[in-house]
């Protein structure tokens, strides 16, 4: 088994790139100068993760003002519309609205996954929405047939993977709508079976995709979630007691585990010593090729300093899992 | 001076109103540390022209329009003892708030809210103000906890501090004491329901002569039932317009026969409800329960409005509880 460590997706914004957000808004600086200061936090952001001892780095998803935008404003067919909480956080997303027919006419994210890619020697992992939350968080005001949407919406995201592959050496589709607590099982399965279409239609090896799930994991969804003909990654901190009783129930026999040990939303001070002695409980019933220490899910609900700190406690959680599992 | 109020269909308000120029103004002193005469000077002001609207608009149980009050989590969080404020954390896009952090034990510090209460009662015609407090859980859910690791220990320690405050209020002659749990309905785990339960006993258990509120919106309201009902409250505050008064089904169900302060006012739309409208909902709150039991109010505070939209707003729902009350005569 090999181990490695990674952030589940996004990486608070530095101050800096919070008010060149504010000064292009204000016209203050040119397109060329937030582009500037963007690829610097990208950077910085990639120097933090390196110096944490990451192996897996991401772009921190500095640009992205929720999972849905850079798609919402980079595909044809949508609109950004009106601020939904996201889940139960107090962080709000655009609903991506379908005005239109959903096409790919380019790549969204594939420069800031370059940039990353440009300056390290660790794996790289790009992140997307999956098709599944996609369709459940946003709304239709165009397709009659919901067939027809999902169609086109996996050709889009399946497009932008292409353009990502290569850059990125692991993507990541979030789909924290497959453990919705508010979606019954049959809404659910269909969530499944959405995704495996989608990950069929990928063609890509099970080894580098990872489907990422957030906030609401039991025993009953994560059994769902392994027909799932890809790698996973579930949040063991939201729901601690169900997501323990998930995995020494159901187990893990696919190739890729990503165990999100660090709670993102929370600044409680972490024990790696700790973390590594419960993951080690579940080692009689997982067995995947790769084991990744991760975050519980995006790092914007917690200020840049409390992340930076949270990094350093995955960083050491990797260190510790090496002396004692390996 | 005090001041009959009607005994049916009384109108309220939940706490907030938009903020005038002396309160911003007001918030980039204390952002800077400045809380002396100047800053009094200007919450007082903004306080001033909050109530003097409220009495414009003929409301019957005003509050003092939380013109202090820049966000309703870190102002109580600056007040007592364990907290911090954190580095700025996002909430959409490129906007950002800076979270309380609880980073020691939580405890009462002195009086939070008695001397503008008692201001804002010395100018409301004698018409009683009610104090609107954020609650224990809400204060949790919406803090980073580095201290206790445990939800319910916070919480009550947070409960215990309030009745501290509420016990001062209430020496000093409030008798109008709401607890707004906003985040109450955004998760509420059975668990979360029955530890908001016991913060409610510690701060109101026993008290007497006074109208004890809470006040809840926004989320999954029905999940906090039935055992929201065991709570020691005399009036629930709902938001009930904005989900076309659907929630009156679910207190039928439950027999609710408590005071009911019902949400007539969509408050997250700038459209001003016509009187027949608010008549409309009067009346659907009048099918659950008896006029003396029923009180008339916006879903939640007012302060995203424009101050006109407001005033209009309010003056309308005040004009429509006159006329259904003239009809029920």
């Amino acid at each position: 088994m090999r181990l490695h460590a990674g952030i589940c997706g996004s990486f608070p914004r530095p101050q800096a790139l919070r008010k060149a957000f504010d000064d292009l808004s204000e016209g203050k600086i040119s397109d060329g100068e937030f582009k500037n200061v963007l690829r610097e936090c990208i950077l910085e952001v990639a120097r933090l993760q390196e110096k944490a001892g990451m192996t897996i780095l991401t772009s921190g998803l500095l640009s992205w003002h929720d999972l849905f935008r850079p798609f919402t404003m980079g595909l044809d067919g949508l609109e950004a519309g009106r601020l939904i909480r996201f889940f139960d956080n107090n962080f709000y997303y655009r609903c991506p609205t379908i005005t239109g027919r959903i096409l790919w006419r380019g790549p969204v994210t594939v420069d800031e996954v370059q940039e990353v890619r440009r300056n390290t020697r660790e794996l790289v992992k790009a992140i997307i929405p999956g098709p599944y939350t996609f369709l459940k968080l946003s709304e239709n005001r165009f397709y009659a047939s919901e067939d027809q949407l999902l169609d086109d919406l996996i050709e889009a995201l399946r497009a932008e993977v292409n353009s990502l592959r290569g850059s990125a050496d692991l993507i990541q589709v979030d789909e924290p709508s497959l453990v919705d607590p508010e979606l019954g099982r049959s809404e659910r399965l269909k969530g499944i079976e959405v995704v495996n279409e989608f990950l069929s239609r990928l063609g890509m090896p099970e080894n580098e995709v990872i489907i990422a799930t957030y906030f609401n994991l039991d025993p009953e969804r994560y059994a769902m979630l392994l027909d799932l003909r890809a790698g996973l990654h579930v949040d063991l901190r939201s729901t601690p007691a169900e997501a323990d009783l998930a995995l020494k129930e159901h187990g893990f026999d696919g190739q890729i585990l990503s165990l999100g040990v660090i709670d993102s939303r929370s600044i409680y001070p972490e024990d790696p010593r700790e973390i590594v002695y419960r993951v080690r409980a579940y080692l009689d019933s997982i067995s995947p090729d790769v084991l990744i220490f991760s975050t519980s899910s995006w790092l914007d609900y917690i200020p840049y300093n409390e992340a930076v700190r949270r990094l350093d406690a995955l960083g050491r959680v990797l260190a510790e899992a090496e002396v004692r599992f390996l | 001076m005090s001041c009959k109020l009607p005994d049916k269909l009384r109108t309220t308000v939940v706490g907030s109103y938009p903020y005038f120029p002396e309160a911003l103004k007001a918030f980039q002193l204390r952002r800077r540390g400045d809380r002396g005469p100047e800053y009094e000077a200007l919450v007082r002001e903004a306080t001033k022209k909050a109530i003097m609207d409220y009495l414009d608009a003929g409301i019957d149980i005003l509050a003092d329009g939380e013109q202090r009050r820049e966000d309703m989590a870190v102002f109580f969080a600056e007040e007592l003892d364990g907290f911090e404020i954190s580095e700025p954390v996002r909430i959409f896009d490129n906007v950002y708030f800076r979270k309380p952090v609880i980073a020691g034990r939580i405890g009462w510090r002195r009086e939070i809210l008695v001397e503008d209460w008692k201001y804002a009662s010395s100018i409301s015609a004698g018409k009683p103000v009610k104090v609107t407090i954020t609650g224990p859980y809400t204060m949790y859910s919406w803090s980073f906890d580095k201290f206790y690791g445990s939800m319910r220990n916070a919480i009550l320690d947070l409960a215990e501090s309030f009745r501290k405050e509420i016990e001062a209020l209430v020496r000093a002659g409030a008798t109008f004491i709401q607890i707004d749990e906003p985040a109450l309905s955004t998760r509420a785990e059975k668990m979360d329901v029955l530890i908001a339960g016991e913060a409610f006993e510690i701060m109101f258990k026993g008290l007497s002569n006074v109208k004890r509120i809470t006040h809840i919106c926004y989320g999954k309201l029905e999940r906090l039932f039935p055992e929201i009902l065991d709570f020691p409250i005399d009036q629930y505050d709902f938001e009930t317009k904005n989900r076309n008064y659907e929630l009156l089904s679910l207190l039928r169900e439950y027999s609710f026969d408590k005071e009911l302060a019902l949400g007539v006012i969509d408050v997250h739309s700038s459209r001003i409800e016509p009187v027949e409208e608010i008549m409309e909902g009067i009346a659907r709150g009048l099918e659950l329960l008896p006029p003396e039991k029923l009180y008339i109010k916006p879903d939640c505070g007012l302060k995203r409005l424009k101050r006109e939209v407001a005033l209009e707003k309010l003056r309308n729902m005040v004009e429509a509880a006159r006329r259904a009350r003239e009809m029920l005569a």
